[in-house]
C-alpha cells in the first residue's frame, strides 16, 4: 500500500489533535496551582481539555477522579487513531495500545492482592478490555490471583500467565512481570507483520525504549531485588538497538553496581547514574526524557510513517503522566521549581 | 377497536391462605397489580363500613409493605443441578400448577431425589477428572516413549531431580545463550513449533536456584507418573487400560442415573413448574400490604375478564377473600389504568408498531385503526405492484403460518403485501412490468405531475383527520386550552385551512390576497400566543405560567413560528409517497435496460428476477421505513402522545403465544417485574 495512501489521513488527524497539547504557559500556570480543585479549574477553564472535564465540577474533584477523566481522554483520543487503520497496522496498534492496559490490569492485580478491590471505583480501569480481548466482567469476580489469572482465559494474555497456574507461582511478582514480558512479545510479534520499512523503524524504536527499560530493570534488580544474574538476564526485554544479548548479559553479571555503571557508560547511557545520590529518583524522568527526544528525532526523521502515530501516543502518555505528577507534587506541596524537576516536559 | 376499559379490583385474603390465592391470581393473567399501600392510602379508597368487612377495616392502621422476600436459591440451585444431570428441558405447563399443593413439602420429596443422584454425579465426575489426569501423564509420557528407561526410577531419584518442562520458544533460546551458567543438564525432547519441551536434571541440592531460573523463564512443568516401575511405553499401556475401566465404570452409572431420570422426570418437570411459580408470586408479593391476619392486594382487571377472577377466586376460597369491583371512570386523577389494545384480528400487528411509538394513555383514542389503515395506504401507494406485493404476502402469511416468533412481523407483512397488490392492479404493474396487465387508474411514470400532485392531496387528507384526532382527544381529556388554542386544536386546524386556500389562490394566479383572509389569519396566530391567558379566561381559572411570563411568550411566538413553517414542510413530505411510486417504476426500468442489453434469453430473465428481488428487498425496507416515518412524524406527533402504561398482568404461562415482536427484548424485561401504577 502507498505510504501516502495509508499515512496521509491519519498524520492530518495527528496534527489536528496535537494542537490540544499543552503548551509551556500551561505547564507553568499548572505549577503555580495550590489545589487538585485549582488545578481542576485551571485545566477546565483554560486548556484544551475542558472538553473533557466539563461535566465536572471542579471544586468538589478529587485525585482519582481527575485521573479517571485524564485516562478517558486519552482512551478517547487513541480510539480516533485506530479508526484510520485496517489488518496488520491496526493490530499493531491495538498492540501498542496494550501497554496503557496492562498498567490497568496490574493495578487491577494488586487491588485484588490487597483485598482492597471494593474500595477502586471501576472507572479508575478505563483500559481493560480496550484492545485486547479480557473481559473485565469476568475480571471483577476475581477474588484471587487465581481467579485472575484464569479469568484472562481467552485473552492474548493467558498463554504467558497460565504456566503461573502450578500452585507456587501464583505471586504478584510473577504475574506482573509476565504481563509486561508478554507486551514486549505482542509488539514484536505483531510488528513483524508491518510493511519493510516501518519494520525497521518500530524495530529500532522498541530497541530504545528496550535498551533503557533494561538497564533499569538490570540497575534495580541488582540494587534491590538482589536477583541472581540469570534471572535478571531471563526478566529482560529480548530486543535492543545499542545493548544487543551479549551485552546484555555482560551486564547482567557485572559484579557490582561500580562495574554496571561503567559498563553502562561504555554504551553511552552514563547520563542515567550521574548525580549519585538522586539517580534513583530521576531515572524514570531521564529514561521517558531521553525518549521524548529521541521519538521526536524519530518522527521528523521519518515523517510518512507508522511512527508518527506512535509518536503521538507516547507524548499523549507523557503529558498525561507530567499532569499526574503536578498533581503529585501539588499533594506533597512542591514548590513549582522544585516539582519542575519531576516532568518529563522540560518547563 | 377500542381501548378496553378496565376495572380496579381488591382482594382481602387470609395470610395463611395468601400463597394459594396469587397462585390462582398468576394462574388466571388477568390482574395488573399495582402497589397496595398507595392504594389505600390514596383519599378516594373507601372499604363499605359492612359485617364482612369489618376485620379487614380493623387492620388498616396497621397495614405495612411485605418485607421477608424468601430467597430460593438454594431451590434453584438442586432444581437447576438435577436438571442438567438428567439433560431436560423442562416446560411450565399448567397442569402442574392448578393441583393443590404445598410447596415446602414437594420440595421436600425432591430434595431426597437429589441427595441420592447427587452422589452418583459426584462419582462420575470424580471418576471424570481421573481420567482427565491419566490423559495428561499419557500426554507428558509420550515425549519420552522412545527412551527406554524405568519411568519410576527417574521420577523417584534420590539425589537428582528430573523434570519434565514446557517453555516457549523465545525463552528457550534466553537459556540456550546462556546455558554455561544454568546449574541442570538440560536436553530438548520435542520442538512444538510455539514451544519446546526440554528434560532437566539436576542436583537435589540445587533444585531450588533452578527452579527460581526456570521460574523466570515461565516454565510449565509436565507432571509425570510416579508409581510406575516400568518403561514409559508400557506405563501408557497400563494408564489406558485403567481409563477403559473408568469409562466402563461411568457408563454403569450412567444407567442408573438413566433410571432416576424415567421415575423423576416429571417430579421435576414439576417442581421447576412450581418453583418459577413461588419466585413470581414473591415477585407479586412486593405490591402487597401486609396486616395481622389479612392481606390486601389492587390491581387492575379488564372489564371482560374481570367477572371470571371472581367466581375463580370466591369458588376456591369462598368466605376467605373479599373482592371489591370498583369503576376506573369515577377515581382519582394519581390512578393511572394500564391500557389493554382491543382490535380486530386483522389490525392487531399494527399495535406493536404503534407502541414503538408509545402505548396510548387510557382515556386516549387508540390511533391504531386509523394508524393500521393510513399505514397500508402510503405503502401500497408508494409500492405498487401485483407481483412483488404477492411475494410480500405470501412471505408474510408463511412467516405467521410457520415462525411463531415473527408471527407479528408476519402479519404486517401480509397485509402490507395484500395493499401493495391492490396499488399495482391501480397502477397496472406486475413485477415491475408495466406491459403484463391494464392500469385502472393511472400509471405513474406516464403522469409525473399528477402522481405528485395526487401524493400531497393525499398527505392534507391524512393531516386534516390528524388535526380531528387531536381536537378529539383533547376534548376527551377536557383539555380546553390545547381543544380551542393548540396549534393541533382548531386554531391550529384552521390555520392550516386558511394556509392552504392562500397557497391555493397564490398557485391559481389569483394576484393579491383578500385582506380578510390576511387579518384572519393573522388573528389566529394571535389566539395561539395568548392561548393560557385566554382559556384561564375561558374557564375562569387564574393564569398559571411554569416559569415566568416573559419565558411562555418567547416560547409560544417561537411555537406559532415553527407551526407556520411545519404546517407546510410537514404537507411537502407527503409528496415522497409520490417519488418512491415513481422510483418504483424507475428501478425496474433500470433493470430492464440492462436485461435488454444482456441480450441472451437466460441472462436477461436472470437479471429480472435479480432486479425484482433486489426492489423487493431494497425498495421494500425503504418505503417501509418513509411510511413509518410519516406515521411518526407527520401525523403521530400531531394527535398521538402515547404516554400511557401497557397492560402487564401477573402470568406465568405466556397467554397469546407468539406475541412477542421486534419489541421483544424490552417487553419481557418489563415482563418480571410487578407494574406500578403511580
Amino acid at each position: 500500500m502507498d505510504r501516502v495512501a495509508r499515512f496521509a489521513a491519519v498524520n492530518t488527524k495527528i496534527k489536528a489533535m496535537e494542537r490540544d497539547f499543552l503548551n509551556s504557559e500551561h505547564y507553568i500556570e499548572m505549577l503555580r496551582q495550590r489545589s487538585i480543585q485549582d488545578l481542576a479549574a485551571y485545566l477546565k477553564e483554560n486548556t484544551p481539555y475542558s472538553k473533557f472535564l466539563n461535566d465536572i465540577n471542579p471544586e468538589t474533584i478529587n485525585r482519582t477522579t481527575l485521573e479517571e477523566v485524564l485516562k478517558r481522554n486519552m482512551v478517547n483520543n487513541l480510539d480516533k487513531l485506530l479508526y484510520f487503520f485496517h489488518d496488520n497496522y491496526r493490530d499493531f496498534l491495538k498492540a501498542l495500545f496494550l501497554k496503557y492496559e496492562i498498567a490497568d490490569l496490574k493495578n487491577f492485580a494488586r487491588d485484588i492482592y490487597n483485598n482492597s478491590k471494593s474500595e477502586v471505583a471501576v472507572d479508575s480501569y478505563s483500559f481493560i478490555g480496550k484492545y485486547s480481548k479480557v473481559s473485565f466482567d469476568k475480571l471483577q469476580k476475581a477474588s484471587s490471583l487465581r481467579d485472575f489469572i484464569l479469568a484472562l482465559e481467552g485473552s492474548e494474555f493467558y498463554e504467558y500467565v497460565k504456566p503461573l497456574l502450578d500452585g507456587k507461582r501464583e505471586n504478584l511478582f510473577r504475574l506482573e512481570m509476565s504481563l509486561d514480558s508478554s507486551y514486549f512479545s505482542i509488539i514484536k510479534k505483531s510488528s513483524e507483520k508491518l510493511d519493510k520499512s516501518d519494520r525497521a523503524i518500530i524495530e529500532k524504536w522498541e530497541g530504545m525504549v528496550s535498551d533503557l527499560y533494561n538497564l533499569q530493570w538490570i540497575y534495580r534488580g541488582k540494587k534491590f531485588y538482589m536477583l541472581s544474574p540469570e534471572e535478571l538476564l531471563n526478566y529482560t526485554i529480548d530486543m535492543g538497538e545499542r545493548i544487543n544479548f551479549s551485552r546484555r548479559r555482560e551486564l547482567c553479571y557485572s559484579k557490582n553496581l561500580e562495574e554496571l555503571k561503567s559498563k553502562a557508560d561504555q554504551l553511552g547511557f552514563g547520563f542515567l547514574f550521574k548525580k549519585d545520590e538522586t539517580s534513583d529518583i530521576f531515572m524514570e524522568r531521564r529514561i521517558n526524557r531521553f525518549l521524548f527526544h529521541k521519538l521526536r528525532a524519530l518522527s521528523r526523521r521519518y515523517p510518512m510513517s507508522i511512527i508518527q502515530s506512535v509518536a503521538y501516543t507516547w507524548f499523549l502518555d507523557f503529558e498525561v503522566r507530567d499532569i499526574f505528577s503536578i498533581v503529585e507534587c501539588i499533594r506533597y506541596n512542591l514548590s513549582p521549581e522544585e516539582a519542575g524537576k519531576f516532568l518529563i516536559r522540560a518547563v | 377497536m377500542a381501548i378496553e376499559k378496565m376495572k380496579l379490583m381488591g382482594i382481602i385474603g387470609n395470610i395463611s391462605k395468601m400463597n394459594k390465592i396469587l397462585r390462582l391470581i398468576i394462574l388466571n393473567g388477568s390482574l395488573h397489580v399495582i402497589n397496595s399501600l398507595n392504594r389505600i392510602s390514596s383519599e378516594d379508597f373507601v372499604l363499605p363500613p359492612s359485617e364482612e368487612n369489618i376485620k379487614a377495616l380493623e387492620e388498616i392502621p396497621y397495614l405495612k409493605p411485605y418485607t421477608s422476600r424468601l430467597d430460593f436459591s438454594r431451590e434453584e440451585e438442586i432444581i437447576k443441578n438435577l436438571i442438567g444431570i438428567f439433560n431436560l428441558r423442562p416446560e411450565i405447563k399448567r397442569e402442574y400448577l392448578g393441583q393443590d399443593y404445598e410447596f415446602d413439602d414437594f420440595m421436600k420429596q425432591i430434595f431426597n431425589v437429589y441427595s441420592t443422584v447427587h452422589s452418583i454425579a459426584e462419582s462420575i465426575e470424580d471418576r471424570k477428572k481421573s481420567i482427565e489426569q491419566k490423559r495428561i501423564y499419557i500426554e507428558n509420557l509420550r515425549y519420552l516413549e522412545k527412551y527406554k528407561v524405568n519411568i519410576g526410577k527417574l521420577v523417584n531419584m534420590k539425589l537428582l531431580s528430573f523434570k519434565l518442562i514446557r517453555l516457549s520458544k523465545e525463552n528457550y533460546s534466553k537459556l540456550k545463550k546462556n546455558y554455561e551458567n544454568i546449574p541442570a543438564v538440560v536436553l530438548k525432547i520435542a520442538d512444538e513449533g510455539k514451544n519446546v519441551v526440554v528434560a532437566s536434571i539436576t542436583p537435589k541440592s540445587l533444585e531450588e536456584t533452578v527452579e527460581r531460573i526456570f521460574s523466570s523463564l515461565n516454565f510449565t512443568e509436565l507432571p509425570l507418573p510416579e508409581n510406575f516401575n516400568c518403561s514409559p511405553k508400557v506405563a501408557i499401556k497400563e494408564l489406558e487400560e485403567s481409563i477403559a475401566e473408568d469409562k466402563k465404570f461411568i457408563d454403569s452409572m450412567q444407567k442408573s442415573i438413566e433410571n432416576y431420570k424415567n421415575n423423576y422426570a416429571i417430579e421435576i418437570e414439576k417442581a421447576y413448574a412450581r418453583l418459577e411459580m413461588e419466585k413470581k408470586v414473591e415477585e407479586v408479593k412486593t405490591s402487597l400490604a401486609i396486616g395481622k391476619k389479612l392481606f390486601f392486594m389492587f390491581g387492575f382487571v379488564p372489564e371482560s375478564s374481570a367477572e371470571q377472577l371472581k367466581s375463580e377466586l370466591k369458588a376456591t376460597f369462598g368466605e376467605d377473600v373479599i373482592i371489591i369491583l370498583e369503576d376506573v371512570d369515577k377515581k382519582s386523577p394519581g390512578l393511572t389504568p394500564p391500557t389493554k389494545l382491543r382490535n380486530i384480528a386483522i389490525l392487531r400487528p399494527f399495535e406493536e408498531m404503534v407502541k414503538m411509538y408509545g402505548v396510548p394513555a387510557y382515556n386516549e383514542k387508540d390511533p391504531t385503526a386509523f394508524f393500521a389503515l393510513s399505514y397500508l395506504l402510503l405503502f401500497g401507494a408508494m409500492f405498487g405492484d401485483l407481483g412483488q406485493g404477492l411475494v410480500l404476502f405470501t412471505a408474510g402469511i408463511l412467516l405467521r403460518l410457520f415462525k411463531k416468533s415473527m408471527a407479528v412481523f408476519g402479519g404486517i407483512l401480509a397485509s402490507l403485501g395484500l395493499s401493495s397488490m391492490i396499488f399495482g392492479v391501480l397502477y397496472g404493474s406486475f413485477f415491475g412490468s408495466e406491459e403484463v396487465i391494464p392500469a385502472l387508474l393511472v400509471r405513474p411514470m406516464a403522469d409525473i405531475n399528477l402522481i405528485l400532485a395526487g401524493a400531497v392531496g393525499l398527505g392534507i387528507i391524512l393531516i386534516i383527520l390528524g388535526f380531528l384526532y387531536s381536537i378529539l382527544n383533547s376534548y376527551i381529556e377536557k383539555n380546553l386550552e390545547e381543544a380551542l388554542f393548540g396549534r393541533n386544536g382548531i386554531a391550529g386546524f384552521v390555520f392550516y385551512i386558511l394556509l392552504l386556500y392562500m397557497v391555493y389562490g397564490f398557485a391559481a394566479g389569483k394576484s393579491g390576497l383578500p385582506p380578510a383572509l390576511l387579518s384572519s389569519t393573522a388573528a389566529i396566530i394571535v389566539l395561539m400566543v395568548f392561548k393560557k391567558p385566554l382559556s384561564g379566561r375561558l374557564t375562569g381559572t387564574k393564569v398559571l405560567y411554569h416559569d415566568s411570563p416573559m419565558d411562555y411568550y418567547i416560547e409560544e411566538g417561537f411555537g406559532v413560528l415553527e407551526t407556520v413553517l411545519s404546517a407546510m414542510s410537514n404537507t411537502i413530505s407527503f409528496i415522497r409517497v409520490g417519488a418512491f411510486a415513481l422510483n418504483h417504476a424507475g428501478l425496474y426500468i433500470a433493470f430492464a435496460t440492462m436485461a435488454e442489453m444482456t441480450n441472451s434469453g437466460m441472462g436477461s430473465l436472470l437479471l429480472l428476477v435479480i432486479g425484482n428481488i433486489i426492489i423487493i428487498c431494497l425498495e421494500g425496507l425503504i418505503v417501509f421505513i418513509q411510511a413509518l416515518r410519516l406515521e411518526y412524524y407527520e401525523l403521530f406527533s400531531k394527535y398521538f402522545r402515547g404516554d400511557g402504561i401497557e397492560y402487564e398482568p401477573v402470568r406465568i404461562i405466556k397467554a397469546i403465544p407468539g406475541s412477542i415482536s421486534f419489541r421483544q427484548k424490552h417487553s419481557s424485561k418489563r415482563n418480571t417485574s410487578v407494574n406500578y401504577a403511580f
